[in-house]
């Protein structure tokens, strides 16, 4: 269809927004509506895990005006998706399922990778100077309600990216009784925050050089900065000037003066001081602030995968150098890993109508052989359990928690044997049939591209396939002697047989 | 800029003593003689309807700040208890010269013309008295609902509004010293008031007034008793609706019962005959609670507003002005699709001398529309049967997405409006009963079209209701867009009036409570900055009433510092002009003439870059911060070159035009010498003229054109 209309919903900790949109390849995408409404749900996720029925009542009244707009626009395809406060929810699935029966709407919960990546998706989507930028030392400064995530960039690539649990709604409650006691509330927000930040800059910053400071979100441009930022960008005076004009303010004050919801006007000081915090820590000399939200992310990441805009930055790249990044923290060997990686890539792609699996499972197959060795950082004798736990246990941005998890499956069961759907579900895994499919052929894969590089020599320079029948044959290209991989090889060809369901035959170039 | 010391009490007019002026002018068309008869009846008809509306609401709302104790005074300083004193000798002034008007004047012309207003049965001929008698018991008596009051039957509730007749009664037979009875019946508002009766001469009408009927046969509904007197009279209550929004759980039930409420309002006024016997007037004033300054002793009929009825009496249409029939919109005359049109450019409509049709086809033809996905429009009163409901009703039907304000607040039409609102909603409507504690009173109208190149918006501002029948009556304009920037701002619209937050920023929208008065004060103010620099400033406002302090005082500023000021504002104007220092560069007119001027137009210089908004909103509070308006700019250049020209015209009007005086007084200007210019007539025959020259210029083609299939009837 040449053009089409999206919605992206975001159901928030402090809102509940959308906005829609019209796809076209001619110009890309442009906004029809954009519409929020205030509803702090995360006041008694963060507190108690629950969501009170009055709560769930005007969430699901608001979706269904939602759906309403919607078809004003004819609105087919969307995208609703839930972040923090539906994600700590002691029963996320039966309020997503309570919403589906009220609404009709299907709500995905984000994992926080996934939120922060589809953020981050939308700051690059819309702004050319974003390649230019990341080019030098750049953080990206998400404040949510529940979390804030940073994320640190260097030469056109994302270094790290943490998230912190430092959101201006969970501040506000955390800090609610105290409030009273004093008059400096600034004082007790920075206090409250310190100890997080300075691990952040000892573990990850170091002696980093960030230049440039973006802020994600549309709360600082809208709420705070408003009409001042014409061109987006603050400089660091202007913006020290509106934190001392903001910061000794109640809510009242700030909501009439600023002419905004007072809900939203008890969120600016915990915000503005998270902000200027980092600020600090950077020492940061621009900052900027494209207002962007999650929903345009969403839009975009939708509209990249109907292809009807193509991207300017190479996000599978920003994944895979993260993923790299864990590797080496965790001293894996860089050629070995590499060399995993790309004998899985060559399997991969000279046996694509044997698998059927897609793009995104490449990617996956990718970071699960950058990670495959991670464990060995922690005991030699135990590494498929501990790389199992230590990528369980590691946000990587762009992924969703089950993408993470089927990697982690896929690394686990690299060495030791396979388990069979029942025994994934009795560990509580959470992993749907399609997917343990998945993970059955990256780990049949990943077992072979490993074993062909078992001496971590990076003998193998290449593989050829061809596809007679149901007989696949494999030749590697060597110009080492490769009896060692050969020998160990044949433990790995009846496991991949099984799941591909077709003979494998190996060999090495030139002989039988 | 400080604007506080332009903000004086004694810079202001009284806002109730400014609209009693205006109900003078209105009143001064009726005394007219250069007006056909029947024209000046109707205009006497209106200041009578006016004063009504003026006493249920603005009165009362005096007399409850009385009770409450509420002793702040108004922008001109005064009391509402000095108001109130004020208003009544005003008032009973008015009444006065209607009366006089109505006696000296109008019924003698009437006669001349035929038509003979028979006053009081006595002056009946006998066999027009057989006839009322028969007519009396056929059709009146059945429906008469007589009631007294003794000791056993408290006085009776006597409604609104209604006119009733009052008598004295005795039991026959009884001594002559005991006190009569008081009895009352209502004169029905089911029969029409004015009736018509035999005429002595062949093809003269006479005409006599129910009320009349009835006393003449009031001895039948108290058989046993002697009417020792009878006389008409008329009470107002207290209506002014003061919902308690923040308690309302549902906005809509509160109305409800407000409306049941508003009978037992306190009267405000007692209308009685003037030659009422004083016992029987003693009896309704003590009944009544009412004081002597808001007695009404009336030399003639009660309730002018059946002059109306009059009005339409059939057969005189030489003493009336012939009916304007609205001119087709030369943009709209041809076979194209109204959407169609629309995107080769902005359309203009100025009603009523261009039909309201385009703006109910618009409607009609995005039901119909199979590529339209939704239409969104506020609702603030709608006429009887209105095609625009209908068509909304049918767009839901065909599975559009419709949304629809209606606003509920609308004075005196709740009750109206609740019946089409649940009549929409049957069909299918999204409605949104207005926003608590705020009126709507945008005219706005959204149709989303789902086209080829993508998603389209078509939208219409108007400053006027969508109200076909009103359309006819009131000058409005309006434009039809599918402007982007607008369609984006219509949308964000719709998203606040259905309760959520408003955008980050408006295209082109000035929208109140929140944006406007800001907006219009510092528009003003930039006019000021220009004058200073020695560059072109003008203003040219037109609305229909005028008094928000701050805008005042920013006109004064404005022409403190030079700016040209020329205002039309119809009805009330606290501005006063001619202030030394202050206001000697403000000019203010009111024009009020056959038709109801409504639109509200906003030209501001800017210093040779004019710029024109339209709009909603008036320059008072209730409009700039309790109301949702819009006001929009005029882009297309070809209507600004037209706004300007309506502007002119008005201003060079000498017919219809009243100019405010420093001394407060409203005079028409001196035509003297100079050619006549009704405004109103010279837009009728522009709009005329346009759309025949239009229809020739469509016909000039000559190619030949194959006929098409007949189109679907439209219902």
């Amino acid at each position: 269809m040449a053009v089409m209309t999206f919605a992206a919903i975001d159901i928030g900790s402090y809102e509940v927004s959308m906005k829609i949109f019209e796809l076209s390849k001619k110009i890309g995408f442009r906004e029809l509506n954009d519409v929020r409404y205030s509803l702090e749900l995360g006041k008694g996720v963060y507190s108690n895990g629950k969501l009170d029925a009055q709560m769930l009542d005007v969430l699901c009244e608001t979706l269904n005006d939602f759906k309403r707009m919607m078809q004003d626009f004819g609105v087919v395809e969307y995208r609703a998706c839930g972040t923090s406060a539906l994600r700590e929810l002691t029963n996320p699935l039966i309020i997503v399922e309570q919403i589906y029966r009220r609404t009709g709407f299907k709500v995905e919960i984000l994992s926080n990778a996934e939120q922060h990546f589809l953020g981050y998706k939308s700051i690059a989507a819309i702004e050319r100077g974003f390649k230019k930028m990341i080019q030098k030392g750049t953080a990206i400064l998400d404040v949510g309600g529940g979390s804030l995530q940073v994320s640190l960039f260097d030469k056109d690539a994302l270094v790290t990216t943490q998230s912190l649990k430092m959101g201006s709604l969970r501040i506000r409650q955390r800090l609610q009784e105290l409030e009273k006691t004093t008059i400096h509330y600034d004082k007790l927000v920075e206090e409250f925050i310190r100890n997080d930040l300075t691990n952040f800059q000892r573990l990850y910053l170091k002696d980093r050089d960030i230049k440039n400071v973006i802020f994600m979100g549309d709360f600082i441009t809208d709420m705070i900065f408003q009409e001042e930022m014409k061109d987006k960008i603050i400089t660091r005076d202007e913006f020290m000037k509106r934190y001392e004009d903001t910061v000794d303010k109640t809510e009242d004050v700030l909501a009439q003066e600023m002419e905004i919801d007072p809900e939203y006007a008890s969120l600016v000081v915990p915000t503005m001081v998270v902000c200027r915090s980092f600020i600090d820590i950077f020492q940061a000399e621009a900052l900027w602030a494209p207002g962007v939200s999650l929903l345009d992310g969403i839009a975009y990441d939708y509209a990249e995968k109907k292809n009807f805009i193509r991207s300017v930055h190479n996000f599978e790249n920003d994944i895979l150098v993260t993923s790299k990044n864990i590797a080496k923290r965790y001293s894996s060997s860089k050629s070995h890993i590499q060399g995993t990686m790309n004998l899985c890539l060559n399997i991969f792609d000279s046996m694509k109508k044997v698998h059927g699996m897609g793009k995104r499972e490449r990617l996956l197959i990718q970071i699960a052989a950058l990670l495959h060795d991670c464990g060995k950082y922690i005991s030699m004798g135990n590494v498929s359990e501990c790389s199992y736990q230590i990528i369980m246990s590691t946000e990587i941005i762009g992924l969703s928690s089950l993408e993470r998890k089927m990697i982690a499956y896929a690394v686990r069961y690299n060495t030791t044997a396979f388990a069979d759907y029942d025994e994934i579900q009795m560990l509580g895994a959470g992993i749907d049939r399609e997917s343990y499919i998945k993970i059955a052929k990256m780990t049949a894969i990943l077992r072979l591209a490993n074993a062909m590089d078992r001496s971590h020599c990076q003998k193998v320079k290449g593989i050829k396939t061809v596809l007679k029948d149901r007989e696949l044959q494999m030749v590697m290209d060597s110009s080492q002697d490769i009896s060692l991989e050969l020998g160990l090889l044949q433990d790995k060809v009846a496991f991949f047989e099984e799941v591909f369901g077709i003979r494998l035959v190996i060999r090495g170039k030139g002989r039988v | 800029m400080e604007l506080e010391k332009f903000e004086k009490s004694e810079y202001f007019v009284n806002r109730e003593l400014s609209w009693l002026k205006f109900d003078e002018r209105v009143l001064s068309e009726a005394r007219d003689k250069t007006l056909p008869l029947f024209d000046r009846l109707k205009f006497l008809s209106i200041t009578a309807s006016n004063l009504d509306e003026f006493f249920m609401v603005r009165v009362a709302s005096l007399k409850d700040q009385v009770h409450a104790g509420y002793h702040k005074t108004d922008i001109a300083g005064m009391t509402a208890k000095e108001q109130l004193k004020e208003i009544s000798l005003r008032t009973h002034e008015l009444v006065h010269v209607q009366y006089n008007t109505l006696n000296r004047s109008l019924i003698p012309a009437l006669e001349k013309a035929g038509l003979h207003l028979v006053g009081a049965h006595e002056n009946l001929t006998e066999e027009q008295k057989t006839y009322v008698d028969r007519y009396f018991e056929d059709n009146v008596y059945p429906v008469l609902t007589p009631m007294a009051m003794d000791s056993s039957r408290p006085f009776p509730l006597i409604r609104n509004k209604t006119l009733n007749i009052g008598a004295l009664i005795s039991k026959k037979g009884k001594k002559e010293k005991e006190e009569p009875m008081f009895a009352t019946v209502q004169v029905p508002s089911v029969l029409p008031r004015v009736v018509r009766i035999p005429s002595v001469k062949e093809g003269d009408t006479s005409v006599i007034l129910l009320e009349e009927i009835i006393e003449k046969n009031i001895d039948k509904l108290f058989l046993s008793y002697d009417v020792v007197c009878a006389h008409p009279y008329r009470i107002m209550r207290n209506a002014d609706l003061t919902i308690d929004e923040d308690e309302a759980e549902d906005l809509l039930v509160e109305i409800q019962k407000q409306l049941k409420k508003r009978q037992w309002g306190e009267v405000i006024r007692l209308e009685i005959e003037d030659k009422m016997d004083e016992r029987l007037l003693d009896i309704l004033k003590m009944e009544f609670d009412i004081k002597e300054a808001d007695i009404f002793k009336i030399n003639g009929p009660l309730d002018l507003t059946m002059l109306m009825k009059v009005y339409g009496a059939e057969g005189f249409d030489q003493y009336k002005t012939p009916r304007y029939q609205p001119a087709p919109v030369p943009a709209f005359q041809n076979d194209k699709d109204i959407f169609r049109v629309i995107r080769e450019g902005d359309v203009f409509l100025h009603h009523p001398y261009m039909s309201f049709d385009p703006v109910v086809n618009f409607v009609r033809q995005a039901a119909k529309d199979p590529d339209v996905l939704a239409i969104k429009q506020t609702l603030y009163r709608v006429s009887g049967n209105s095609p625009i409901i209908a068509a909304l009703a049918q767009a839901a039907e065909n599975g559009k997405q419709v949304s629809v304000l209606v606003e509920l607040k609308a004075r005196f039409d709740e009750e109206n409006n609740i019946v089409w609102a649940k009549k929409l909603e049957k069909a299918g409507c999204h409605v949104i009963y207005g926003l608590v504690g705020l009126k709507t009173h945008s005219k706005i109208t959204l149709v989303v079209r789902r086209e080829e190149t993508g998603i389209r918006r078509y939208v219409h501002l108007a400053t006027g209701n969508y109200n076909d029948s009103t359309a006819k009556l009131y000058t409005d304009c309006g434009i039809f867009t599918c402007d982007e920037r607008f369609g984006e701002d219509a949308t964000a619209v719709f998203n606040m009036l259905s309760g959520y937050s408003e955008p980050k920023r408006w295209n082109k929208l000035i929208v109140a409570p929140i944006w406007m008065k800001d907006r219009f004060v510092s528009l003003i103010e930039r006019e000021a900055e220009n004058a200073k620099k020695g560059l072109p400033a003008l203003i040219r406002a037109k609305m229909n009433s005028l008094c928000d302090p701050k805008i005042m005082a920013a006109l004064y500023y404005a022409s403190s510092c030079g700016v040209q000021v020329e205002l039309l504002v119809r009805g009330i104007c606290c501005l006063k002009v001619g202030l030394p220092g202050i206001s000697e560069n403000i000019h203010v007119r009111s024009i009020v003439g056959e038709f109801l001027e409504h639109s509200r137009i906003f030209y501001f210089e800017n210093s040779g870059n004019p710029e024109i908004y339209m709009g909603s909103a008036d320059w008072m509070p209730r409009n700039l911060d309790r109301r949702v308006e819009i006001v929009f700019p005029v882009e297309d250049e070809k209507i600004k070159k037209e706004l300007e020209h309506v502007l002119d015209l008005e201003f060079r009007d000498n017919v219809k035009a009243h100019i405010l005086q420093p001394d407060g007084s409203y005079v028409k200007p001196d035509k003297r010498g100079k050619v006549q210019l009704n405004s109103q007539m010279e837009f009728c025959m522009e709009a005329t003229e346009r759309a025949v020259q239009q229809k020739h210029e469509t016909k000039k083609s000559r190619v030949f054109v194959p006929a098409e299939p007949a189109e679907d009837i439209e219902d």
